[in-house]
């Protein structure tokens, strides 16, 4: 703490962190145990309240412990229910990051027209709100293509997958960019001087480099991601949320159990994510880079 | 290196662009295909119970389904059934993702443009409201500038608040209209009547009624790809449903699902019933 | 103007482009409100957010335990759960204990769908407002708020003339981000039926079946905004830059 006026470390935080933030595109989803263990006190709470609330037909916690395999894993032999939100998180970070990769790389070439167009792409679907780029992939694509003799047809599901890796693209082009940038200028002209092509340099020194700083902004993406899934519910896609609305219009459409199924969705999501957020915390103190 | 490279993907991309074609429809081509192939895709709702719904092991089970099985029987083929929603089953049909549809709609003009719709029609239904006794509502002008719950999509949430002054709230699910119903944000909930009727049945909406005069009787139609409306397939359905008219399947259908009995179905048992010489 | 409207009901006939809000004016009534609301729901959330982040910031530098435990509590729930979550809770949970009125036949709640969009999108931005001032304010020297103090300022006047003025500069980068994050969150209003533009397109296709017209007029407004305000946010950084602070 200095005792001249000048501005105090937090003011360096900030800046730290909104930079961060605007390179890495979204706050880290910081969960903690005890943000699990009310939000399974919250279940029992509604339930209990459901249950006084209700026409006591059938109890609430009955109704609940009855439709949670197929919430959970949809119908035998299909992977839906909240099976599917996991399957669509992993293909869409999988061609999100892949493709993500090569736009970063494109924003940091030293040709003008790639670098712009790739910064045009990146902006363009880093802005777009997720719910109107998941409406449109999923309402343009065709349900089958044709190449030749073969009919090779598209599932919902990998709509929504593409959907959901444009914007996860161009987050992930932010992220590899920024940690490119973040790298001294003498690593590059170090490999200069030694006669490396651009390519190897990229290959051999910037990137394995970066890896380890890409490495916690990444898995945070990917909690966000996994959050943001349900948001293919709206296009009828048979995950978690459309299973939950199914089941409680075949129970009648009860108001009273609204509550209970909606909290029971949350402490699912709350154990996938819950061990990535914390694993993230973690690797991002082991990787922090002390100059 | 890279040129190479860039040689190489752009010749694929071509050839690919060049290759990809959407599948094309031609005179009873799809009709064609589910016989060969022995398995139909029929399109129903998930989502509203008693026609098209889930039981817990995740089946979709309910009064269309029964029809849908009908159908595939009839044509000697396997039932796949796809859950559709009311915004995307004319597009799936005339995509070609479901063959035909059974799924709840209503029959209107500009849907006949877009999707076979087969005469004559299965079902018919008109809007009413579920509204507190209390509110005092008698006929449809009482709704005007007041809000009105509704589900979105639905294709009477425009003409009710056109034609009445009705503030539509349309919800994404039936659940949380009916929440917000009891809540009291609004004095009515806009549904079909006999979705309203079977609510009013099941006991919990004591001090509740559908006061209103059943609006816009609209009948229900089941879907065909146009182009194959006035082929093949077209006719084979109309005589479907001639079929289940005039035998009683609907209203026994009608009676296994807890549906309240319906005077078109009465009537269009009547007038078809085959004639016996005695 | 009717020359132009004419034009797009020629294009539907024959094209097939439906541009039904263009000659239409039933639609064209919805669409013009639907942008307004949801520009009204922006500014309101922003306006609103700030000034919970203003007095959570000074609430956390409070005397009282109570109301410090109060505000860490708050940060953790908003932050934690998905905001969809939150606009569903504040409107059917909350706003059931709030009053009413009989309006004739039913209970007319004195904060509509609109309302409830508001409080809960601000109370959601507030929580990282909150954070986000605490850290400016922290980051104020000592020896200013000393020199303040010395100077006669009370502790409230220090705080509103002195500290507030230059936290909000450090701010500044930090809040931005954020409020670019809330403008793109409003789309959850849908939810609660509030008639912004998401909602609105959605009811116009689902009525007239032209989903790609809409889809393209989504995509155009909400792209548009964020880029506006996008701009704004570093003219506004670079306006209220501190010398030698930042890169």
């Amino acid at each position: 703490m200095s005792d001249l006026p000048v501005l105090l470390p937090s003011a360096a935080n900030l800046l730290n962190d909104a930079g961060r933030q605007r390179r890495e595109g979204a706050f880290r989803v910081d969960l903690k145990l005890w943000h699990g263990v009310v939000l399974v006190a919250a279940l029992a709470v509604v339930l209990g309240v459901a249950e006084a609330a209700g026409n006591a037909k059938e109890s609430p916690w009955a109704v609940l412990v009855n439709w949670m395999p197929f919430i959970l894993w949809g119908q035998e032999g299909h992977w839906q229910g909240f099976s599917l939100n996991i399957i669509i998180s992993f293909f869409a970070m999988l061609i999100g990051t892949v493709v993500g990769a090569a736009l970063g790389l494109m924003q940091v070439s030293l040709l003008l027209p790639v670098r712009t167009g790739s910064w045009i792409v990146t902006q363009f679907f880093r802005n777009s709100p997720w719910l109107v780029l998941l409406f449109t992939i999923m309402l343009m694509l065709p349900f089958e293509i044709q190449i030749g003799d073969t009919i090779i047809p598209i599932p919902d599901w990998v709509k929504a997958v593409i959907g959901f890796s444009l914007p996860v693209m161009a987050n992930i082009s932010e992220v590899v960019r920024g940690a490119v940038i973040s790298l001294p200028s003498g690593q590059w002209e170090s490999a200069e001087s030694l006669a490396f092509t651009r390519f190897q340099t990229m290959w051999m020194i910037i990137l394995p480099q970066c890896v380890k700083r890409m490495i916690p902004p990444w898995m945070n993406w990917y909690a966000i991601l996994a959050m943001a899934t349900p948001l293919c519910s709206i296009m009828g896609v048979e995950e978690s949320v459309t299973f939950t609305q199914q089941a409680m219009s075949a129970e009648g459409g009860r108001p009273e159990l609204l509550a209970p199924f909606y909290v029971f969705l949350l402490v699912i999501f709350f154990i996938y994510i819950y061990p990535i957020a914390r694993w993230t915390v973690r690797l991002e103190r082991k990787y922090s880079v002390k100059i | 290196m890279i040129k190479k490279l860039l040689t190489v993907v752009s010749t694929i991309a071509l050839a690919l662009t060049f290759g990809i074609q959407a599948a094309s429809a031609g005179d009873n081509d799809r009709l064609m295909k589910v016989l060969n192939r022995g398995k139909i895709v029929i399109g129903v709702k998930a989502d509203y119970k008693p026609w098209g719904f889930r039981d817990t092991s995740g089946k979709l089970v309910g009064m269309e389904i029964d029809m849908a099985q009908d159908v595939a029987d009839a044509l000697g083929v396997k039932l796949e059934l796809v859950p559709v929603q009311s915004s995307n089953r004319m597009q799936f049909v005339q995509q070609g993702k479901i063959d035909m549809m059974i799924a709840t709609m209503s029959d209107k003009a500009d849907r006949r443009k877009v999707v076979g719709i087969i005469d004559p029609n299965y079902y018919t239904s008109g809007t009413n409201v579920l509204a507190s006794k209390k509110a005092g509502l008698k006929k449809w002008e009482d709704l005007r500038g007041k809000p009105v719950c509704g589900k979105q999509g639905a294709f009477y949430n425009k003409p009710v608040s056109q034609r009445y002054g009705a503030k539509i709230v349309a919800f994404v699910g039936n659940a949380e209209a009916k929440q917000a119903l009891k809540d009291g944000r609004c004095v009515a909930w806009v549904y079909d009547d006999s979705s309203i009727m079977a609510d009013l049945a099941s006991g919990d909406w004591d001090g509740y009624e559908m006061p209103m005069m059943t609006e816009d009787d609209t009948p229900w139609g089941l879907a065909v790809p146009l182009e194959e409306r006035d082929k093949l397939f077209g006719r084979f359905m109309a005589g479907m449903i001639y079929e289940w008219h005039q035998s009683g399947r609907l209203m026994e259908l009608e009676k296994k699902w807890g549906i309240q009995p319906t005077a078109y179905l009465k009537q269009m048992n009547e007038r078809l019933k085959a004639y016996s010489p005695n | 103007m009717e020359a132009f409207y004419e034009w797009f009901q020629q294009l539907y006939d024959s094209t097939g482009w439906n541009f039904v809000f263009m000659y239409d004016e039933y639609e064209r009534d919805r669409l013009l409100e639907a942008m307004w609301v949801t520009i009204k729901l922006s500014l309101s959330c922003l306006v609103f957010s700030l000034v919970v982040g203003v007095i959570g910031a000074w609430a956390q530098g409070a005397k009282s335990a109570i109301l410090r435990n109060f505000i860490y509590w708050y940060i953790q729930a908003f932050r934690n759960t998905p905001p969809l979550v939150q606009i569903l809770f504040f409107y059917f949970v909350i706003g059931n204990l709030f009053p009413t009125y009989d309006a004739g036949g039913y209970q007319e709640q004195y904060i509509g769908a609109f309302g409830w969009a508001v409080v809960s999108l601000s109370f959601f931005a507030g929580a990282f407002n909150v954070e986000i001032f605490r850290a400016g304010v922290e980051a104020v020297p000592t020896a200013t708020v000393e020199a303040a103090q010395s100077l006669g300022y009370s502790r409230l006047k220090a705080y509103l003339y002195i500290v507030l003025p230059l936290a909000f500069r450090v701010s500044l980068p930090a809040l931005n981000n954020n409020l670019v994050n809330l403008v793109k969150t409003t789309t959850l209003a849908y939810i609660i039926a509030v008639p912004e533009m998401m909602y609105t397109a959605n009811q116009m296709w689902s009525d007239n079946v032209n989903v790609s017209e809409m889809m393209i007029v989504l995509f155009f407004f909400y792209v548009g905004l964020v880029a506006i305000l996008v701009y704004f946010m570093h003219r506004w950084e670079r306006s209220m830059r501190i010398p030698g602070y930042g890169a």
